[in-house]
C-alpha cells in the first residue's frame, strides 16, 4: 500500500493529465449540457493541477481563477438561459461520426509519430532562468510570479497591451451581441 | 522527474478530444467547450516548453494565451445567447443560412 502511494506521488502528472482527459471525454459525451459543463470544470482543475506540477505555479493560480472561477459560470449562466431540454428528442451528435473518428485517430497517429522521431530523447529540464538584468534581487527558483511578470513586461509588453485591447473590444461586442433588441 | 514526452503525450491526447468534440457534437456550447480544452492543451505544451528550454518565456505566452481564451469565450457565448433569441436554436445544423 506504501509502495502505491510513493508510485502515485512520483507520477502525480500522469494522474492529472489522465483525470483531465476523463474530464474531457466526459464533456464530449454527455448527454446533458449542465453534466458537460461540470466535466468541462473538472478537467479545468486537473490541468491547473497539471501546471502545478510543471513548476508553473502562477499560472496555475491563474487557471484555478479564470476557468474554474470566470468561465465556467459563463457557461453555466448561457446554459441556464438557452433551453435546451427541447432538443432531447433529436439525435445529440452529428451524422458525420463515422467520419470524424478515423480523421481523429489518423491525426493522432500523424502527430504521435512525427513526436517520436523528433522528441525521443529528449534533454532533461533546466531550471527557469532570466537574463541577469532582469533577475535582479530575485531568488529566481522560489519567486515564480515574480520572474514570470519580468519576463512578461520585459520581453512581452506589446502583446500584453494589444491583449487588453482586445479584451476591452470583446467586453463591448459581448455586450453590445446579448442585449436584448427592445420593442418600441 | 516529469519528461517531456509524457506532458507532449496528455496534451496531445486533450487536443484531440477537443477536436473530437467538434467534430461530432452539435451544440454550439459544447463546441466552445472543447475549442477552450484545445487551447489548454496548447498552454501545457508551451509550459513544458518554458520548462525544458529553462526560459520564462513560454509562460508568459502561456497567460497571453489564457487572456485571449477568455475574450473569445465571452464573444462566443454572446453571439450563442443572440442567435438562440433569433433563431431559437443554438444547434450548429439548424444554422444553415449559408447552405445554399
Amino acid at each position: 500500500m506504501n509502495a502505491l502511494f510513493t508510485s502515485i506521488g512520483h507520477n502525480l502528472f500522469l494522474v492529472f493529465g489522465l483525470l483531465a482527459c476523463a474530464g474531457a471525454a466526459v464533456m464530449i459525451l454527455s448527454t446533458s449540457a449542465v453534466h458537460s459543463v461540470l466535466g468541462f470544470l473538472f478537467s479545468m482543475i486537473m490541468v491547473a493541477a497539471c501546471f502545478l506540477c510543471l513548476s508553473a505555479e502562477f499560472l496555475g493560480m491563474a487557471q484555478l481563477l479564470v476557468y474554474a472561477g470566470g468561465i465556467v459560470v459563463l457557461f453555466l449562466f448561457v446554459v441556464m438561459l438557452v433551453e435546451l431540454t427541447k432538443y432531447k428528442e433529436k439525435s445529440l451528435f452529428t451524422t458525420q461520426i463515422k467520419w470524424s473518428f478515423p480523421l481523429v485517430l489518423i491525426a493522432l497517429g500523424i502527430f504521435a509519430y512525427t513526436m517520436k522521431s523528433n522528441l525521443f530523447d529528449a534533454a532533461t529540464p533546466v531550471a527557469l532562468s532570466l537574463s541577469s538584468g532582469l533577475a535582479e534581487g530575485l531568488s529566481v527558483s522560489a519567486q515564480n510570479a515574480q520572474m514570470v511578470s519580468r519576463g512578461l513586461f520585459a520581453g512581452f509588453l506589446l502583446p500584453l497591451e494589444i491583449l487588453s485591447v482586445i479584451l476591452l473590444v470583446a467586453l463591448v461586442g459581448a455586450l453590445v451581441l446579448a442585449k436584448s433588441e427592445r420593442v418600441s | 522527474m516529469i519528461s517531456l514526452n509524457l506532458v507532449l503525450f496528455i496534451s496531445s491526447l486533450m487536443f484531440f478530444i477537443g477536436v473530437a468534440g467538434v467534430l461530432i457534437r452539435r451544440n454550439l456550447l459544447i463546441i466552445l467547450m472543447s475549442i477552450e480544452l484545445m487551447l489548454n492543451a496548447a498552454n501545457l505544451n508551451l509550459i513544458a516548453f518554458a520548462r525544458q528550454s529553462g526560459t520564462v518565456d513560454g509562460q508568459a505566452f502561456a497567460l497571453l494565451v489564457m487572456g485571449f481564451a477568455a475574450a473569445e469565450v465571452a464573444v462566443g457565448l454572446a453571439l450563442a445567447v443572440a442567435l438562440y433569441r433569433r433563431k431559437d436554436t443554438v444547434q450548429a445544423d439548424d444554422i444553415n443560412l449559408l447552405n445554399g
